[in-house]
């Protein structure tokens, strides 16, 4: 019976070892920047909810495309209505990442490193490889992360009409700035 | 179990399961159970602040301003000595702010009886899904007209020259591409052309829009006017229809339209509409609606 409490011991503290593994912000900031010489085309969330689980070097990114802000209301509604879609259905509602950090990075330190991060992302329903240029800095108390990375929206069947394609930006450079804390469950 | 397993070992090893929600879970269905149910407001039910000639649920969000300038030539029946209508036009401008994402002001002039209007839009509730779930959206439009014209000579004051409206806009947006909204009308003129026209008009407008695509929408308006006398009316009123179309590039809306109605105004299309689509009475028309931001980055 002392071997089985000692199991179920071992096993508590085990899983106790492995949240201490998972890192978590439900306020990550990302903004998109598309703009052209014609238009200033930026919005920004800071509803982004991203998990990092350092014993894969694991990371997960979500967030509503209806949370963006931009300066002007008409163009956050045309970004929801023409572009993304956001209500057409739940799988357009929100844009994902998933990934892993390619570069070692030792969580032990406090020193910041540039790392690279790569995986899949997902926006209006179409899922693509990207590579994202991260710094991340560990530390006691929480890991710090700004990420950037660009794609184009027609590789997200995301289509431009004619009459405007010289106000959108061909690539849109996408930002992200998050400060995790030790998962709580 | 019965007696080899000690109960509370059985027991702790279900508060194990119970503490360690983690144990075995991947940050896929972490990310699952963070996700918390959020309330998604609906946006764009219509193009455009105007259906065709009436107003719209929508209105400008906080800071922003919309011009408009709408146009109708004349009718379609007036003959080709008058190029079908195309030789006559009235026009109404207007600025419309919005204060707050639910309230808007707007100021306006017309050409037809030489109208200036002011109305406000006051946004009552929205409509959502999600966590807060109401299938519907209602607004509240106030707006007074003043009649600058000098052709009545029995407009004397500046009180006989007023008409207030009222309207409740009920909305829904069914699905992405079809809205509908229904407009119960309450309309005061102080001053009316005969003895039997009645001061206080009531009507319901019922409007619609079908995206065509993304950027193109079929839109239609009608406003059924209740007159109880209309047999002993020396004037034939007509229930104004409207149908258009709504083309939308950037920062513009183009509206072009359809109508028997000449005026721009609620008092003048729900009031006053004489001609009649049965007999060629219909007008060509259209609206252009610029954005203009006032938001600080």
């Amino acid at each position: 019976m002392k071997k089985i409490l000692m199991i179920i011991l071992v096993g508590l503290f085990g899983t106790a070892l492995k949240a201490q593994n998972i890192y978590f912000t439900k306020d990550a900031k990302i903004n998109f920047n598309s703009s052209t010489p014609l238009e200033d085309i930026v919005a920004e969330t800071n509803q982004g909810t991203t998990f990092i689980d350092l014993s894969k070097n694991e990371v997960k990114f979500s967030v509503l495309t209806t949370s963006f802000k931009f300066r002007r209301a008409l163009m956050e509604e045309h970004f929801n209505e023409n572009y993304m879609e956001s209500s057409k259905n739940k799988e357009f509602a929100k844009a994902k990442f998933s990934g892993t950090i390619t570069t070692p990075v030792d969580w032990k330190s406090d020193k910041t490193v540039n790392a690279e991060v790569r995986g899949d992302f997902t926006m209006h329903g179409v899922t693509k490889q990207i590579t994202a240029q991260a710094k991340i800095t560990p530390g006691k108390a929480g890991i710090a992360a700004t990420a950037e990375f660009h794609i184009v929206p027609q590789d997200y069947n995301i289509a431009i009409p004619a009459a405007v394609s010289d106000k959108i930006a061909k690539e849109v450079t996408i930002k992200v700035e998050a400060n995790y804390a030790p998962y709580q469950h | 179990m019965r007696g080899k397993f000690p109960t509370f070992i059985f027991v702790f090893g279900l508060m194990l399961i119970a503490a360690c929600p983690l144990f075995g879970q991947d940050l896929d269905s972490l990310m699952a159970k963070e996700a918390k149910p959020v309330t998604i407001y609906t946006s764009a039910t219509f193009k455009s602040t105007r259906i065709g000639n009436g107003h719209s649920i929508e209105q400008m969000k906080t800071n922003q301003l919309e011009f408009r300038i709408s146009h109708r030539f004349g009718d379609l029946n007036s003959g080709g000595y008058n190029l079908y209508g195309l030789d006559y036009g009235t026009i109404h401008l207007s600025l419309e702010y919005g204060v707050t994402d639910w309230l808007e002001f707007g100021i306006g002039r017309s050409t037809y009886e030489k109208t200036i209007d002011g109305f406000a839009k006051i946004k009552l509730l929205r409509q959502s899904s999600g966590e807060k779930n109401r299938p519907f959206q209602l607004s509240y439009l106030f707006s007074d007209e003043y009649i600058s014209s000098t052709a009545d000579p029995l407009m004397t004051n500046t009180y006989s020259r007023m008409t207030y409206v009222q309207q409740i806009l009920l909305a829904r947006k069914f699905n992405e591409k079809f809205s509908l909204q229904l407009t119960p009308t309450y309309l005061h003129r102080n001053l009316v052309a005969t003895e039997l026209d009645k001061n206080d008009l009531f009507a319901m407008g019922v409007g619609g829009r079908y995206k065509l695509s993304n950027r193109i929408a079929l839109n239609a308006e009608y406003y059924y006017v209740y007159r109880a006398n209309a047999s002993v009316l020396p004037v034939t009123y007509y229930n104004p229809l409207t149908v258009g179309i709504d083309i939308e590039t950037g920062g513009h809306v183009f509206q072009i339209l359809l109508s028997n109605a000449q005026a721009m105004r609620e008092g003048g299309f729900i009031g006053n509409t004489t001609s009649s689509w049965g007999k060629g009475g219909i007008c060509l028309g259209f609206n252009i609606s610029r954005v203009f931001t006032f938001n600080k980055k």
